[in-house]
């Protein structure tokens, strides 16, 4: 199992993680920031974030040095011990805000949901490897992943996190899309959620929920309560103009007037202070992250890393766009961090592994047929 | 593990390769999502980037403006009539409340005033920018003040606000002149608009704080704070701070304004005192008086119309807009005239029977038994409407007119108070303008004696008396004595200013002076009721009809209804050698002249004296 090839060393992909140090530091450089006036107490949280990121890249030398298909046959453990967490969460977590997302490990709190995305991703691709997808999947023979994605999905929205819980639908949708689905089937499950939406929007959103998405239609309606996020967002970053403010000198990060901002609002701050050109940069940054990741993809030689890769780099993708978007004002305020950028131990470790297992991905592209 | 390891090693080429191809699609969807990123990115901070940064200066800096103490307003003493005190008003800023129903429903409570009233005034500022604040409640009392002082932190959005408020010492007291100050509107802020006004600012909108409102105000100063989000001060960036109103000194005494407000209390009618060599006015008041207080914060429909509806027409300065016939004041008027173009000479006798008849018609002497034989001097001093009729025929209405204006009648005085009229002196051409008819010699007689078309100020008549005994000059009466800035700098000082002199020769005007001394002096005088033991003061009765009707020729005054009463006038000066103060009462409906006004106006000259004499008495 440790069998050391000389050839992993050579095909160690120091650009994919060169391109993660640089949103790291850009990450950390602005949560210095954002958390500067901040009223908190103890560790500040850009040094939390670094350790956090010292420990994502032992992370990753550990992962790449494994081979990742041994994921293959801890699929299955993995998924049961992620479900058990947000189970586990659920009954005894730690509520913040009304929601039980968090379980303390006394050093640390863990937020299940995070490593759950992850557990899903390597799921669904061990279960795609073995199908034959040849011919696209019918309606019965999606019983299996429909159900593996299901159930942290249901234990996801009751504690309650309506944006993660989308997330692993994202993670399902794409996947699943990328493994050829048979038109009649795409046909019948895009009619069936067309047709649930009403049912989800009267039964099963909290009424909070509902409210971030009518506010989100119609920001001015209500730009006091919950409009008020979304506004002050796009005021910080709208301010930034071409430049922005300067680094520590964005007003609506210094003076409070964000919310969440070392957390999900992290790029809004970024943006104040460094303008339309420093998002360019980051934004540049994610893409060519994604489009590398993508080409992890294409250059492994096994179905199995094809579609593990894809998936992870999916849900990177997806968590970013959703993030960006809602700061910018473009979908409704959902609890969604931007990988690597936002603060926040359990997205940031998640992540990382997702690297990791990329990075091992890509290390392992020309021994497949060894 | 091995075997493991093989059985994953067996490819199928053909649907790797197929799977490798939708990356590529995949691609393009990454592709088109972060290319709409960058689009918002664009439209936010490049293509609304001016926007956007506005509001977040707005949301950070909260320039606040700082009134500035008005000026005070003292009298010729330097006695304070008005100044200012602190007044709390309770605002609102809706930007900082989160929650706004759950602060205006503490409030309402606080302000035991139903939540309704508080949500009306808030719509009344729907198109005000929310981070704008607004006043909800004005002149809140200290208790509530403690209260929400006390209670901030659960109040967010609601702020104290202190203002300089006007505080009228004394009440009142000559409340036409010094006026009221109200809210701006729409129309002054745009004809303001370089003059660094704001919506909800006070100005002067009427009398000495309208017409000195620029040397009053003062300049406002202006904070900036920078806020969190909670509208906090999170520190002061920059201050200017305000500086306050000139403070302005009138020519009015309060001794004498409080006497003759005293005196006329319970009347409607006008005093005018003025200092006969300068043209100070030393008291001018109308009654009723308006009622200042009312006017603080913005004065009630309901106050308001209750002003608007008196009878007695508070809202009206009646020194300077009220217009009477003058009566036997204006007698003065056609004697001079009568001397000056050798009409009579002070010898000429005249007989009074009672009457004069001219045309078809009678035209009676107030004294129905007739004066008998009367001359100038007595003509005045007893008031003989037939002597003057028949002098003022001999002038004619318009050698009447020109003396009349020459005396400063039917032109206003220039004093410094805006709406004054002008009063009335017919002539034969006004009358074919305004009625196109010609005039009736008939009407020349009723002229001469100050009925007619005559109307009149009790303002000019002060001020024609002055000018009868200080000689000849037409003084322009004035309120301002000074105006000192804040640092004590005289930037305005009052100055006598002359019209010009008036017809007729000094030896005429001293004959005339005399005959006036001898109104309030000897027996049979018509102004007895104004003689003083040790001033000797001169002055004319006069008695105007309010209508020409006989109906109520032989009744009773007390029996006439009000409206129909004569207006009572009474101008006099004093000392008769060398005339100081020259006092002009007009009681509206008051009856005849002598007996309604004459007391009023000594009380003012008893006090003038009083006043004089502790003065000189204080000196070493």
């Amino acid at each position: 199992m440790f069998r050391f090839d000389r050839r992993l060393l050579l095909n160690f992909d120091w650009v994919f993680l060169l391109t993660v140090v640089l949103i790291a530091i850009m990450g950390l450089t602005n949560l210095y920031s954002a958390s500067h006036s901040g009223r908190m107490l103890g560790t500040p949280v850009y040094m939390k974030q670094l350790y956090f990121f010292l420990i994502g890249f032992g992370l990753v030398l550990a992962i790449v040095s494994v081979d990742y298909k041994v994921l293959l046959s801890w699929n299955y453990p993995l998924y049961t011990a992620a479900c058990l967490l947000l189970l586990f969460s659920l009954l005894f977590g730690k509520s913040v805000a009304n929601t039980q997302r968090w379980i303390n490990f006394g050093f640390f709190y863990l937020q299940p949901s995070e490593p759950a995305k992850l557990a899903l991703v390597i799921t669904l691709a061990s279960y795609y490897y073995r199908k034959d997808t040849g011919k696209g999947f019918s309606l019965r023979e999606l019983t299996v992943p429909m159900l593996l994605t299901g159930i942290p999905f249901l234990l996801i929205l009751k504690q309650p996190d309506l944006g993660t819980a989308l997330m692993l639908l994202f993670i399902f949708v794409s996947m699943t899309l990328f493994v050829k689905l048979r038109w009649q089937t795409l046909a019948i499950l895009t009619g069936t959620c067309l047709s649930a939406i009403p049912i989800g929007w009267k039964f099963f959103l909290k009424p909070y929920q509902r409210q971030r998405i009518e506010t989100f239609m119609n920001p001015e309606g209500d730009p006091l309560n919950t409009g008020y996020h979304i506004m002050q967002s796009k005021i910080a970053v709208g301010s930034g103009m071409k430049f922005g403010k300067g680094f520590m000198h964005g007003t609506q990060g210094q003076l409070d007037f964000l919310p969440e901002r070392h957390t999900d609002f992290a790029f809004s701050v970024w943006a104040e202070e460094w303008g339309f050109v420093g998002s360019l940069v980051l934004l540049g940054c994610y893409f060519f992250m994604i489009l590398w990741g993508l080409n992890i993809a294409v250059s492994s030689r096994d179905k199995f890393g094809v579609l593990l890769a894809f998936g992870i780099v999916s849900l990177i993708f997806w968590q970013a766009f959703i993030n960006l978007a809602m700061v910018m004002g473009l979908l409704p305020v959902v609890g969604m961090p931007l990988p690597l950028f936002s603060y926040g131990g359990s997205s940031l470790m998640t992540t990382m592994i997702g690297i990791g297992i990329l990075m091992n991905i890509r290390m392992r592209r020309y021994m497949a047929s060894s | 593990m091995s075997r493991f390891l093989t059985s994953i090693h067996k490819i199928d080429e053909a649907e790797l390769n197929t799977l490798k191809r939708r990356v590529d699609i995949a691609t393009a969807v990454a592709i088109f999502f972060i290319a709409l990123l960058i689009v918002r990115l664009w439209y936010l901070q490049i293509h609304r980037g001016d926007d956007y940064s506005q509001l977040s200066e707005n949301n950070r800096i909260r320039a606040q403006n700082l009134n500035a103490p008005r000026g005070n307003i003292l009298d010729r003493q330097g006695r304070i009539i008005v100044t200012n005190r602190p007044c709390f008003n309770i605002v609102w800023v809706r930007e900082d409340a989160p929650n706004p129903d759950e602060v205006l429903k503490k409030l309402s409570r606080i302000l035991n005033e139903d939540i309704s009233v508080i949500l009306e005034r808030i719509r009344s500022y729907a198109d005000h920018p929310r981070y704008m604040p607004f006043r909800l409640k004005e002149d809140i009392d200290w208790r509530t003040l403690v209260y929400i002082e006390n209670h901030r932190l659960d109040l967010p959005g609601i702020r104290i606000e202190v203002l300089p408020n006007r505080d009228y010492l004394h009440g009142d007291l000559a409340s036409h002149l010094i006026g009221y100050l109200g809210e701006i509107n729409e129309n002054e802020l745009k004809k303001l608009s370089d003059t660094n006004y704001d919506l909800g600012d006070q100005l002067g909108k009427m009398g000495i704080e309208k017409i000195y409102e620029k040397y009053l105000r003062g300049e406002k100063g202006r904070k900036y704070v920078e806020v969190d989000v909670h509208g906090l001060e999170q520190k002061q960036i920059n201050t200017r701070k305000p500086l306050p109103g000139d403070d302005l000194q009138l020519t009015i005494d309060i001794d004498l304004q409080e006497t003759a407000e005293k005196a006329m209390a319970g009347k409607a009618g006008a005093v005018v005192a003025m200092n006969v060599n300068t043209g100070e006015l030393l008291a001018l008041t109308s009654t009723p008086p308006m009622h200042l207080q009312e006017f603080i914060g913005g004065i009630s429909t309901k106050a308001w119309n209750s002003m608007l509806n008196n009878p007695l027409h508070p809202l009206i300065n009646k020194a300077i807009q009220g217009q009477y016939p003058p009566g036997s004041t204006y007698k003065i008027v056609t004697a001079l005239a009568a001397l000056n173009e050798e009409v009579v000479t002070p010898d000429t006798i005249i007989y009074c029977s009672g009457s004069y008849s001219f045309g078809n018609r009678k035209y009676g002497c107030w004294k129905k038994h007739g004066h008998g034989p009367v001359n100038l001097r007595r003509a005045l001093k007893e008031s003989c409407d037939v002597y003057f009729y028949q002098v003022g025929q001999k002038l004619g209405v318009d050698t009447l007119a020109r003396y009349a204006q020459s005396m400063g009648l039917g032109k206003t005085t220039g004093i410094e108070l805006e709406n004054e009229k002008s009063g009335l002196t017919p002539t034969d051409a006004w009358k074919r303008q305004r009625y196109k008819e010609a005039w009736q010699e008939g009407e020349t007689l009723s002229v001469s004696i100050g009925q007619g078309f005559n109307l009149t100020t009790p303002l000019q008549i002060c001020r024609m008396t002055a000018a009868t005994v200080n000689g000849g000059q037409l003084i322009r009466p004035q309120l301002l004595e000074a105006i000192t800035d804040p640092d004590g700098k005289k930037i305005l000082m009052f100055e006598p200013v002359s019209d010009g002199k008036i017809l007729g020769t000094p030896e005429q005007l001293d004959l005339i002076r005399d005959a006036l001394t001898a109104v309030v002096n000897e027996q049979h005088g018509t102004g007895r009721v104004a003689h003083l033991k040790n001033i000797s003061v001169g002055g004319k009765t006069g008695t105007a009809q309010v209508i020409h009707l006989s109906t109520y020729k032989d009744v009773d005054e007390k029996d006439i209804p009000y409206k129909y009463r004569d207006h009572a006038w009474f101008t006099c000066f004093a000392p008769t050698e060398n005339p100081e103060i020259a006092v002009t009462v007009l009681i509206e409906h008051g009856g005849h002249g002598g007996s309604a006004a004459g007391p009023v106006a000594k009380q003012i000259l008893e006090r003038y004296f009083a006043q004089k004499d502790a003065a000189e008495n204080a000196k070493p």
